[in-house]
């Protein structure tokens, strides 16, 4: 086989436009790039090391466009904690500090099931027929958080500080611990986080605010320990695709963002949950059939 | 209050104890192979020379909040926290 021909750069400007968006919103990033290509035909391996090679930096892409749409509050955010180091605590009504040490806890279960067990998972879960059905099962989830969540006052006016009241260390960790469900292809981090929120008490737009900054630290993470990957033997014929579809992706990633913070100011997951399930449902009989 | 505070220490005692031992874990994970790890160990493998990297990282991110939360434990007593 020719290594340059592994992925095309029209494929890769696809799949990288696909992967910003599809990260963010709550419709499974892994399960789009699992089932587009099987529905498409394209005769891409999931599993194979030059195409997880080549998704690392679509990731990054991602993630350095969450850091740099949240810069503020990340640096708020890390003074807070660097404050509560010092003081040996939290301060009451220091919300920044708050904030951080939730992204921390949040992030921990996530991160140690991540290194655990993503491999296996995506292994054992990457046709695109079970990514279809998974697709099915995060349209359900994402429509029980809608019928399951705590109606949440509007009091403060800041968005971090209603945050911060609102979710305890906790519900912080089973938010993180529920974003592992991404491993799997079909189910989406940041719907699950969303859903998490939700379940939690906060609003729409706080849940896809909290689920943003939870998701920058994982993706960025996740990314960065593979980037050896791409540099190496397994990133041979897929490095320019990479670094275009990264682009592409950050393009897409920065406009869903955007979109997002917007939508969910007035709008919830239902539209979302719908999609899921109809997508799913329809790439299931076609995978099957 | 003296068993609450003898609690706390217990509590104190046991985070650090175990923050070291999981970064000592975490450094045996990246300094031998997979063969060369301890039977209990995760990851384990005779005759494999793969180093589970990940593994370590995980040992020390949780280390490592073992000994943020013995350093808040010990820190000066606030009226309520935020939440």
């Amino acid at each position: 086989m020719i290594l340059g021909s592994l992925i095309s750069y029209p494929r890769a400007i696809v799949l990288g436009l696909l992967q910003g968006v599809s990260e963010l919103f709550p419709v499974s990033s892994l399960g789009h790039t699992v089932i587009l290509p099987g529905l498409l035909g394209w005769n891409v391996h999931q599993n194979a090391p030059y195409f997880l090679s080549f998704l690392v930096l679509t990731h990054l892409a991602t993630a350095l466009v969450l850091l740099g749409f949240f810069w503020r509050d990340w640096v708020r955010i890390l003074k807070g904690i660097g404050r509560s180091l010092r003081d040996r605590g939290i301060a009451p009504g220091d919300a920044d500090a708050k904030l951080g040490w939730l992204l921390v806890v949040g992030t921990i279960p996530a991160g140690i099931i991540g290194l655990l067990l993503q491999d296996t998972l995506r292994k054992a879960f990457a046709s695109p027929k079970t990514a279809a059905a998974f697709l099915v099962a995060n349209g359900v989830l994402l429509y029980a958080a809608e019928l399951l969540r705590r109606r949440a006052p509007q009091t403060e006016t800041d968005d971090d500080v209603r945050i911060a009241r609102r979710v305890g260390f906790p519900d912080a960790t089973v938010v993180g611990a529920i974003q592992s469900l991404a491993l799997i292809p079909g189910f989406s981090r940041s719907g699950a986080a969303m859903g998490g929120g939700l379940f939690v008490g906060l609003s729409h737009k706080d849940a896809a605010r909290f689920a943003f900054l939870l998701a920058t630290p994982i993706i960025g993470a996740a990314a960065v320990l593979k980037l050896p990957q791409l540099f190496g033997h397994d990133g041979n014929g897929v490095r320019g695709q990479a670094f275009v579809a990264a682009v592409c992706s950050a393009a897409t990633a920065y406009l869903a963002v955007r979109f997002l913070m917007r939508f969910f100011e007035t709008r919830t997951l239902t539209p979302f949950a719908v999609y899921c399930f109809c997508a799913g449902l329809a790439a299931t009989v076609y995978f099957v059939s | 209050m003296l068993a609450g505070m003898r609690t706390d220490r217990l509590l104190v005692g046991l985070a650090v104890l175990l923050g070291i031992a999981l970064i000592v874990v975490a450094v045996v994970y990246w300094a031998e192979p997979a063969k060369s790890l301890p039977s209990f160990f995760p990851g384990h493998r005779a005759g494999s020379n793969h180093h589970h990297t990940k593994h370590g990282i995980a040992a020390f991110l949780v280390g490592l909040a073992c000994f943020v939360f013995a350093w808040f434990r010990t820190g000066p007593k606030r009226a309520a926290p935020v939440a």
